[in-house]
C-alpha cells in the first residue's frame, strides 16, 4: 500500500517536472523533447504489440505514416477542417489495421514479421511512386496544428497525448484483457485451451496499438508541417525497436525511459550519425545477449541494492510477468 | 537478374532450414562481400584475378558469419535465451544497422565503382554487358557446387538431416551446434559471393545490399520458408508478376507488384507455396 502511494506520488512528481521543464529550456531542446514524446508514444504502443502480446509487427511506423498522409491528403485535396482530418485518419487506420490484423492472424512467428514488413514496404513505395497524388519523395506540406512554429504548445499537446497513451496501456495491462494478452504471448495453445479468444484479443491489441500510433503520426505531421516517406523508412522501425529494447521490453516504464535516454544521447551525438547508430546497435545486441531487462531492470537492481544493502533476488523480466 | 537473387534467397533459406532463424542482416553480408571484393581487386589482386577475389570474399563472409553465429546466435540453442524468434529478429536487425553504419563510418557514404570484369559481349544478336554474363555464369557455378555439396557429400546429407530432425541427428552422433555454425557461415558466404559477383553491376555502397535483400525475402516468403524448389518457382512467378503488372497496370509501381503477390499468396496459403506449417511441440 505504502509502496503504491510512493509510486503514484513519484509519477505525479515526474509529470510536474515534465510540465515545468520547458520554461527552463531553449526552443531547440523543447523541440527535441516533443519529438522524443512522439517516439515515446510509438515505443509504448509497440511494446503492447511486440512485447506483451508477442506479435512481432514490423509495420508500426507505417501506421503513423498512413495516419499523417490520410489527414494531410484530406485537408489538402478536399479541404476538410483539421480536427475532421485527424478523426477520419484514425477511423481509416482502425479499418486498415483490422484488415491487416485479420490477415496476419493466420500466421505465427516469423511469417507475421515478414508480412508486416512487406506491408510497410508496399505503403512506402506507393507513397514514393504516386507522385501526383501523394507528392512523392518531396512530401506534402500540412497545416500546423496551432498555426505557429513555437514548439511550446506542441510540447504540451504531445505530453498530454503521451500520458493518455501510457494510461490506456496501463489500464489495459491491469485489466482482464492484460492477462489474456500475456497468456497469448506465453503459450497461445494453452491460452486457447483455457477459453481465451486468442483471435479477438490479438486483433484488439493490434488495433489499439495501430490507432494510437496513427494518432501520434497525424499529430507529428501537423507538428513539423511536413509529411514525407522518410517516416516510413525501415530505420524508423529499427529505432522503435532500439528504444524498446534498450529501455526494457515488457515493462510499463521501460520504453519511456529508453526513448528519452536514447533520444537525448542521439541529440548529443548529432554530429556523428553513424557513430551513434553503431553505438545503439551494439548496445541492443549486448542487452539482448547478456541482460534481458534493459535499462529499467538495471535501475531496479540498483535501487534494490541501495534499499536493502544487498543484491535482491534476481527476478528476470520474463519470469516476473508484470 | 532472377538467378542472381537466388543466391540471397538460398542463403537465407539454408539458414532458416537448419536453424529456424531468419537472418535479417543478409543484405549486409552481401554488402561486406562487395566491399571486400572491391578492396581486393583494386589494391591487391588487380582485375584479372577477380575470381580469386570472389573466393576470398566468400571466405571472409563465411568466417564473419560463423563468428557471429558462435557469439550471438548459438546461445539460443544452449538454453540461455528464452524468446528465440524475438531474440533472433532483434539481434539480426541490430546487426544490420551496425554493419551498415560501420560501412558508412569506415568507407564514407560514397559509391565505389569497381573496374569491369569483362568487356561487353554479344550473345547472338543481343549485346550484353560482360559483367552480367559473368555474374550469371558465376552464380550458376556456385549454385551447382552448393547443390553437389548438399546432395552428394556426407556433410551435405548431414545438413539435410539436421534440418529434418535435430534431436534425431544428435543421437546419430552429429555435433548439431558445430553444424549450425557452419550452416550460418555458408548462408552468409553465399550472400558474400553474390555481393562480390555483382559488385560491378550494382556498384559498391553501404546500402547496396538492400535491393537484393528485398527481392530475396519476397522470393523466400512466396516459395515457402525452408523450401529450395520453392525458391525457383517463386523467383519465376515474381518476375512474371512484375512484368505483367508493368505492362498492364502501371510501370512505375514495379516494386509494389512483388509485395502484392506476396500478400496474396500468404492470404491463400499462409505458409507459402511449398512451405510446411511450423510444428509446435
Amino acid at each position: 500500500m505504502l509502496k503504491y502511494r510512493f509510486n503514484s506520488v513519484g509519477l505525479l512528481l515526474l509529470l510536474l517536472i515534465a510540465i515545468v521543464l520547458p520554461f527552463y529550456l531553449a526552443d531547440y531542446w523543447i523541440h527535441s523533447l516533443t519529438v522524443a514524446l512522439y517516439y515515446v508514444i510509438m515505443a509504448v504502443t509497440w511494446n503492447l504489440l511486440g512485447g506483451y502480446t508477442g506479435q512481432f509487427s514490423l509495420s508500426h511506423h507505417t501506421f503513423a505514416v498512413i495516419g499523417s498522409y490520410t489527414s494531410a491528403l484530406l485537408i489538402i485535396r478536399i479541404g476538410t477542417p483539421l480536427w475532421m482530418g485527424i478523426v477520419s485518419s484514425c477511423i481509416f487506420n482502425a479499418f486498415i489495421s483490422l484488415l491487416l490484423g485479420i490477415l496476419c492472424l493466420r500466421m505465427r512467428g516469423i511469417y507475421l514479421a515478414l508480412t508486416t514488413w512487406a506491408f510497410a514496404e508496399i505503403v512506402k513505395s506507393y507513397i514514393r511512386m504516386d507522385f501526383q497524388f501523394t507528392g512523392g519523395d518531396r512530401g506534402l506540406n500540412t497545416p500546423l496544428f496551432f498555426k505557429t512554429i513555437d514548439p511550446l504548445p506542441y510540447y504540451y499537446l504531445f505530453l498530454a497525448f503521451a500520458v493518455i497513451t501510457i494510461l490506456i496501456i496501463a489500464i489495459i495491462m491491469r485489466s482482464r484483457i492484460g492477462y489474456y494478452i500475456r497468456a497469448i504471448r506465453n503459450d497461445e495453445l494453452a491460452a486457447q485451451a483455457m477459453g481465451v479468444n486468442t483471435v479477438r484479443w490479438k486483433v484488439f491489441s493490434f488495433m489499439v496499438a495501430s490507432v494510437l500510433a496513427s494518432m501520434a503520426g497525424t499529430l507529428y505531421g501537423h507538428f513539423i508541417g511536413l509529411v514525407s516517406p522518410v517516416l516510413g523508412e525501415f530505420s524508423e522501425m529499427a529505432f522503435i525497436i532500439i528504444f524498446v529494447v534498450i529501455g526494457g521490453m515488457r515493462s510499463q516504464a521501460g520504453p519511456v525511459v529508453g526513448t528519452i535516454s536514447v533520444r537525448f544521447l542521439a541529440e548529443v551525438l548529432r554530429k556523428w550519425p553513424e557513430v551513434r547508430m553503431v553505438i545503439f546497435a551494439s548496445v541492443v545486441i549486448l542487452i539482448m545477449r547478456f541482460f534481458n531487462g534493459g535499462l529499467i531492470e538495471f535501475l531496479r537492481k540498483v535501487y534494490q541494492r541501495i534499499r536493502h544493502g544487498k543484491d535482491g533476488e534476481s527476478v528476470s523480466v520474463f519470469q516476473k510477468m508484470e | 537478374m532472377g538467378v542472381l537473387y537466388c543466391l540471397m534467397s538460398l542463403g537465407v533459406n539454408f539458414i532458416y532450414g537448419i536453424m529456424k532463424v531468419i537472418n535479417w542482416a543478409i543484405g549486409e553480408f552481401f554488402m561486406i562481400g562487395a566491399y571486400v571484393q572491391y578492396l581486393l581487386i583494386v589494391f591487391f589482386l588487380g582485375v584479372r584475378y577477380w575470381y580469386i577475389g570472389v573466393l576470398i570474399a566468400a571466405l571472409c563472409t563465411f568466417l564473419l558469419g560463423a563468428l557471429v553465429q558462435k557469439i550471438l546466435i548459438k546461445p539460443m540453442f544452449v538454453g540461455i535465451i528464452e524468446e528465440k524468434m524475438e531474440y533472433a529478429t532483434i539481434v539480426t536487425i541490430a546487426m544490420a544497422i551496425l554493419f551498415r553504419n560501420l560501412a558508412i563510418f569506415i568507407g564514407g557514404p560514397f559509391i565505389y565503382t569497381p573496374p569491369d570484369y569483362a568487356p561487353p559481349t554479344r550473345i547472338g544478336p543481343l549485346p550484353v554487358s560482360g559483367n552480367n554474363v559473368i555474374a550469371f555464369i558465376g552464380t550458376i557455378i556456385i549454385l551447382a557446387f552448393f547443390f553437389y555439396f548438399l546432395k552428394r557429400t556426407w556433410i551435405g546429407k548431414a545438413f539435410q538431416a539436421v534440418s529434418q530432425n535435430r534431436p534425431g541427428v544428435l543421437t546419430a552422433g552429429i555435433d548439431v551446434l558445430k553444424f549450425d555454425m557452419i550452416a550460418f557461415g555458408i548462408g552468409t558466404a553465399l550472400a558474400g559471393a553474390g555481393g562480390a559477383l555483382l559488385a560491378p553491376v550494382l556498384l559498391v555502397y553501404p546500402l547496396c545490399g538492400v535491393i537484393p535483400t528485398v527481392r530475396g525475402f519476397e522470393i523466400i516468403v512466396i516459395g515457402g520458408l525452408g523450401s529450395i524448389p520453392g525458391v525457383f518457382v517463386a523467383g519465376l512467378s515474381l518476375g512474371i508478376a512484375e512484368s505483367l503488372g508493368a505492362a498492364f497496370i502501371n510501370p512505375s509501381f514495379v516494386d509494389i507488384y512483388g509485395f502484392g503477390l506476396l500478400m496474396l499468396i500468404l492470404l491463400i496459403k499462409p505458409y507459402g507455396l511449398f512451405g510446411k506449417p511450423e510444428r509446435s511441440v
